[in-house]
This record gives structure tokens, C-alpha cells and sequence, in this order.
């Protein structure tokens, strides 16, 4: 069966029927009978062979958490990460605030100055995870691809409001060295062989 | 030396348990004490050795005081304690203790003057429950007869009584329906 | 009455309390495992191997928990509700023979407390007392969950009971016995002699009876989780509460031990293979109650009724009148 089938919205006439079900016995006797087709259809030993046939099948779908986990999907919103530059491993951050203006649960706070190098610098950055809505805006807007989501889904914490940092997110530069930093292929970032579907921008008009 | 002991305890139980029976006025005990005393007599039955009357005193006696603990979940808040009105219990006391004391007079004085004697002895390699159903079978047929007809006659009378509007169900009535049946019943009141 | 006897009788009884409390406890790990497995899950995994351990640990648990008496209830009905179901589901077992004798270190066991010759009568009552259990923890709790508890239990058991009785009575005429040892020496020819070919009525009524008197799924209306919340046991906790579970899966297992010995044999002629076939028997009878419990939807209250009164009495009536014709001529 195709997919076509369902992603059809439109709710009409097309694929729907009446279940049959029998009427409600009024008399007497039509309920002696219908008592006695139930007794003895057997439809009770269906339902124990179908559990006896799963039991010898032993065909379990648990995944046992702790032990194992399921893969989750490479968009998968979870815990932020800040990237660093593949080229100079420095990191991508520049300080924009798009992300802090974007964020609609209002989780983010950065505060900027410039270095000695009068260029835009990054002082304080946090998330507070406890307002987090994980909606990925902040992601989708960087014009960096600096501030990702990562996989990380599993948290604890003391307190209701459990902050990130900069550093907490940061790429450790060990791991950067190591060449092991990872792309995210989620929200705003590059989409695969988007250099095959770059244009010209068209000048003409 | 069992025996005395155990004769004695549970005489002091089954006493013990119907004082609390009359004396509460928690309707909780009083129910729970009656069938606990129900069920301590049946010890007496073992002890004499008539097993069969014993097994049968705690099954009959725990269904009977089941459908007590129904009547008492319907009339009552079993948590609460009941305000009662004994408007002359002197009374009330004075003739329930005069009855307690004939009814014990009455099953005592012939065995005191050893004129009882057992008309249907025991037989050897015979079991309990067959001797209660040679002597019912025999001698007391009829007075057993005649007690599954008085039970009969009242089985059936009760659903007669209860049955009434058996045939109709107000879950599957519609509103109408309900208060044309009420306006009915008030004109056959009346 | 020697000394001997009573410290046989002692032991004995010591032994059973021991050895059913654990298979109780045993029972909830089988129940546990099953049900996942027929499921698709695994069950307990992580506490011993293969979860083994997880009894223990929910042993710990409700022995360690605080014993919480709430406000309102009626306090010694509440404490000894518990107290009525653990107690007379091991009372029950007095009567009934787990295994053929033996002789241990030359001394002849009878695997049975105490051989009354009216056993299935004083079974039937001391389970019928069971019910009190929940009934009294129902009605004294204070809760409107319980108290409906409390009044299906009433009714359940004012149907079911009838039906019990009724459906025994046959094979006890053909038996001529209220003894359950007897009952078993009937049936010692072999397969072909098992009262279930001669009583295949009684038997399947005697089979729905005992999911009533337990009160497992297809009629676990007393304490329907989807329903009533657990029905009596909403306010119990801790030991309490585990009383009253491990007086229901010891009942399972000595009416599973009650069924076994009736209808299908018991031990037969007391070989150990007899004693193999005996524990075999109720160990399917077991599996059952748990399989249904996987498989089929309850029913309820008012169909419970239906079923008793006006289908399976009269059966069982009938059923009587047949047999008794039958053997009279």
C-alpha cells in the first residue's frame, strides 16, 4: 500500500465503510443465541493462541534503556553545542545576538564587547535549559552555523533552572584537533549538494 | 486436655465476639463480630467431632452475614458511628436476658437430670457427612422437606417482589420515557 | 495424641507457610515474565539475573514501607482485613494433599496437615472466608473506591459460590467422598479413570468458578485496576498490602492444587512420577490463570452475575440431576 493513501486529507466519501455490526437482541430468544454463538465461536481461544504464538515466538521489543539506546535522528533537537571553525579552531560565535532576539522562551542571554583587536568578543553566554523549549530557532537563525543542536538528551540537574555556558557547549579543543567535531544537519544548516543548486544571482533586473 | 482448652477458648471468642455484636454501635463491628462469632461456633461442631456440620455452619454462615455487609454498605456509613435511640432499654435488656436464660434452662435441664440419651448412635467405619444424610433422609425427612419448600416459597416471593420492573432499565430509557413511567406509577399509588 | 503427631503437624505447617509465602512470592515473578513475554517484553531484567532477584527487592520494599493507617477509617477492621486473606488461603491448604507419602529417613510422611473427611467442604468455607478480606478492607477504609470494592466483592461472591458448589456436588456423588485423598485414590487407575472424562460440565464450571474465586482477569472486578483504581488496597500500603497478595496467589496455586486432585488425577498411585505429574498439572493450572490474564478483556459486574445465576447454575443443576440419574441405574 502506498503512502498516497494517507497523506490524502481530504475527507470524504473515498475509503470509508460501516463496520457491520449486528443489532441489539430485543427478544428473549435472540439473546439466548447470540449468548450461545458466543459461547461457543471459540473466539476466546483466539485471543490465548495469539499471546502463545507471540510467548513462542519470543520476538521481544524491548530495548532496555540504561543498556542500550535507540539512534535518534541526525536533526534531533536535544542539548545545545557551540562549533568551532574547521580552519583556525576558533570559535564560530560572533556575537550577533540573533540567537538571544530569536529565542522565544527567552532562554538566552549573551552579553559582547569588543577585544583588543576591536573585533566583537563573546563575555558571558548562557542557556537556561529549564525555560529551553528545544525549538530550534536559535540553530535556524545563526548565520554562523555556530550555535547547533546536539545529541545529548539525557540531563539531570538540582535545580529547575539549569544553565549552559559557552564553555559547557563549546567544542573541547582536544576533540576539534582530533578533527572528530561534528556538522549538524538539522535546522539552518547546509542542506547535502547545495553547492550543485547554488545560482548566480540574477542581475538582470 | 486439647479439647478443655480449646473449648474454652473459643467459648470465651464466641462470647466475646456477640457482646461486641450487640454492644457497638459501629455497624462495622457489629457485623464483622457476628460473622467472626459464626465462624467460632463452627469450632464447637469440629471439637464434637462433627466435621461435616462445622464445614457447613462456616459456609452457610459466611454467605448469610456477606449479604448483612451488602444491607449495611446500603443503609449505613459503616465508618461512622451510629447515634442510637434506646428510648427504654431496661427493658429491651431485662426481657432479650429473660429469653437467653429460658432457652438455656430449656437445653440444660434434661441433660442435668441425664435423660438425654443418643437415639441414632454412631456407626463404626462411617463417615460424617453419610450419617447426617441417613438421619436426614430417614427419620427428619419431612421437616427437611419441608424447609427447602418454606425456603422455595421464599425464594420465590422475593422475586416477585423484586422483579417487578425487571423488564424495564433506566440506562437505556430516554427522559420521556422515564417520567411517563413515574406519572404512572404515582396514579397507581393513588 | 502423641508428641510425634503434634510436632509432625508443626512442621508440617511451618513448611507449608514457608514454601507457599515464597511461591507467592515466585507466583508475581512468573506473572511478571509471562505477561512480557506473551507482550513482547522482556519483564524485570535488571535486579539478579533475569530479574530473579526482583522479589527480593519488592520484598524489602514492602516490608520496609511505612505502614500508613489514614485518617478516618475504622482502625482495627482496617488492620486486620489483610490479616483474613494471607490467613485463611494458608488455612485452606490444611486439607489438601501436596504430595503422596513418603518415607523420610524411615519415617512416613503424609504431605497433608490434617485429612478431614469433609476436605473440600472445609476448602470451600475457609476460602469463602477469604473474601472477607477484601470485603472488610473495602468497607472500612473509607474511600468510595473500596467501598465499591467492597460491594462487587459481595456480589461476586454470593454468585460464584453457588456455582462452586453446585458444580463439585457431581463428582463428589460419584466419588462418594468429601476427601480429598479419596478423591485422588478414585482417579490412582490412570489417565483414563480421571474424573474430567466422566465430569467434563463440573470440571469447566468448577474451572470458571475458580477465576471468580480468585478473582483473576476474565472476572478481576474486585480490584479492577482500570476501574476502581486497586480497588480495597487503594489505601493500603507497605506490608499490608502485600498481605493481601500473597493470600491471592496462594489461593491460586491451592486451587490450582484443588482443580489438579478433583479432575484430573492428583498424584495417582504415589509413584514420584505420580508426584512429578501432580506438581505438572498445577503448574499449567497456574499458567493459565496468567495467560488468561494476557489474553481476555474482563467482564463486567452485572455479566459476572448473569453468568453465574442464570448460565452456570442451572448448568450445574442439571449437570447434578444427569449424573444422579446416571448412577442410579
Amino acid at each position: 500500500m502506498s503512502l498516497e493513501q494517507f497523506k490524502d486529507r481530504n475527507v470524504g466519501e473515498q475509503n470509508y465503510y460501516q463496520v457491520d455490526i449486528a443489532d441489539y437482541p430485543t427478544t428473549g430468544w435472540g439473546k439466548f443465541k447470540r449468548a450461545v454463538d458466543r459461547t461457543f465461536k471459540g473466539e476466546l481461544f483466539v485471543g490465548l493462541w495469539v499471546v502463545m504464538r507471540e510467548m513462542i515466538k519470543f520476538d521481544i521489543h524491548t530495548v532496555q534503556y540504561p543498556k542500550e539506546k535507540l539512534p535518534i535522528g541526525p536533526r534531533y533537537r536535544a542539548v545545545h553545542e557551540m562549533l568551532r571553525l574547521w580552519e583556525s579552531d576558533t570559535e564560530r560565535c560572533i556575537g550577533c545576538g540573533l540567537c538571544e532576539k530569536i529565542c522565544i522562551s527567552d532562554c538566552i542571554r549573551m552579553d559582547t564587547r569588543y577585544d583588543e583587536n576591536s573585533r566583537k568578543e563573546v563575555g558571558e553566554y548562557s542557556i537556561n535549559l529549564g525555560r529551553c523549549i528545544f525549538c530550534g530557532y536559535c540553530a535556524e537563525v545563526c548565520p554562523e552555523l555556530a550555535i547547533v543542536h546536539g545529541p545529548r538528551y539525557e540531563n539531570t540537574s538540582e535545580q529547575r533552572a539549569h544553565y549552559v555556558t559557552f564553555e559547557d557547549m563549546l567544542t573541547p579543543i582536544d576533540v576539534m584537533k582530533a578533527g572528530a567535531q561534528k556538522e549538524y544537519p538539522g535546522f539552518g544548516a547546509i542542506t547535502p549538494h547545495e553547492d550543485e543548486r547554488v545560482q548566480k544571482t540574477p542581475l538582470a533586473y | 486436655m486439647f479439647e478443655a482448652i480449646a473449648f474454652y477458648l473459643f467459648a470465651f471468642l464466641t462470647v466475646a465476639m456477640f457482646s461486641i455484636t450487640v454492644l457497638t454501635s459501629q455497624a462495622l463491628y457489629a457485623l464483622t463480630s457476628l460473622a467472626a462469632g459464626m465462624i467460632f461456633i463452627s469450632a464447637f461442631f469440629f471439637l464434637l467431632g462433627a466435621d461435616f456440620l462445622g464445614a457447613v455452619q462456616i459456609i452457610v454462615y459466611t454467605g448469610a452475614v456477606m449479604a448483612l455487609y451488602a444491607f449495611g454498605m446500603m443503609f449505613f456509613d459503616t465508618t461512622r458511628e451510629l447515634k442510637e435511640k434506646n428510648s427504654s432499654s431496661m427493658i429491651v435488656f431485662g426481657l432479650s436476658g429473660l429469653a437467653a436464660l429460658m432457652v438455656v434452662v430449656i437445653f440444660v435441664t434434661p441433660i442435668a437430670s441425664e435423660h438425654i440419651s443418643a437415639i441414632y448412635p454412631m456407626h463404626e467405619n462411617v463417615g460424617n457427612t453419610q450419617e447426617v444424610g441417613m438421619i436426614l433422609f430417614t427419620k427428619y425427612l419431612v421437616p427437611f422437606e419441608v424447609a427447602a419448600v418454606m425456603l422455595l416459597v421464599a425464594m420465590i416471593s422475593g422475586i416477585v417482589l423484586a422483579g417487578k420492573k425487571m423488564d424495564r432499565s433506566l440506562t437505556q430509557m430516554s427522559e420521556e420515557e422515564i417520567q411517563s413511567m413515574q406519572e404512572s406509577d404515582k396514579k397507581a399509588v393513588l | 495424641m502423641d508428641t510425634a503427631f503434634i510436632i509432625e503437624t508443626i512442621i508440617k505447617i511451618v513448611v507449608i507457610l514457608l514454601v507457599f509465602s515464597a511461591l507467592a512470592g515466585f507466583g508475581t515473578y512468573f506473572e511478571r515474565k509471562v505477561l512480557a513475554f506473551m507482550q513482547r517484553r522482556l519483564g524485570p531484567m535488571h535486579v539478579g539475573p533475569y530479574g530473579l532477584l526482583q522479589i527480593a527487592a519488592d520484598g524489602v520494599k514492602l516490608f520496609t514501607k511505612e505502614d500508613i493507617v489514614p485518617a478516618g477509617v475504622v482502625g482495627p477492621i482496617f488492620k486486620i482485613a489483610p490479616v483474613i486473606t494471607a490467613a485463611t488461603a494458608f488455612m485452606a491448604a490444611a486439607a489438601i494433599p501436596f504430595l503422596p507419602e513418603f518415607t523420610l529417613f524411615g519415617y512416613t510422611v503424609h504431605p497433608i496437615v490434617a485429612d478431614i473427611n469433609v476436605g473440600i467442604l472445609y476448602i470451600l468455607g475457609v476460602m469463602a472466608i477469604g473474601l472477607y478480606g477484601p470485603l472488610l478492607g473495602g468497607m472500612a477504609s473509607n474511600n468510595k473506591y473500596s467501598l465499591i470494592s467492597a460491594a462487587r466483592g459481595a456480589a461476586v461472591f454470593i454468585s460464584y459460590e453457588v456455582v462452586t458448589g453446585l458444580s463439585l456436588l457431581a463428582p463428589m456423588m460419584m466419588v462418594g467422598s468429601l476427601s480429598l485423598i479419596d478423591f485422588n485414590n478414585y482417579q490412582a487407575g490412570g489417565i483414563g479413570e480421571w474424573i474430567i472424562w466422566s465430569q467434563p460440565v463440573a470440571f469447566i464450571l468448577f474451572w470458571i468458578a475458580a477465576f471468580a474465586e480468585t478473582g483473576r482477569t476474565p472476572f478481576h472486578l474486585i480490584a479492577n485496576d482500570h476501574e476502581i483504581i486497586d480497588g480495597f488496597g487503594t489505601e493500603y500500603s507497605g506490608m499490608r498490602w502485600g498481605l493481601f497478595f500473597i493470600g491471592e496467589y496462594a489461593n491460586m496455586f491451592f486451587i490450582s492444587f484443588v482443580m489438579a486432585i478433583i479432575f484430573l488425577g492428583g498424584f495417582g498411585d504415589g509413584t514420584v512420577l505420580g508426584a512429578f505429574a501432580l506438581l505438572g498439572k498445577v503448574a499449567f493450572f497456574f499458567f493459565f490463570f496468567l495467560w488468561t490474564r494476557a489474553a481476555w478483556p474482563d467482564v463486567r459486574p452485572d455479566q459476572l452475575m448473569w453468568l453465574c445465576w442464570k448460565v452456570l447454575m442451572p448448568i450445574a443443576v442439571l449437570n447434578i440431576v444427569i449424573t444422579g440419574i446416571v448412577m442410579m441405574f
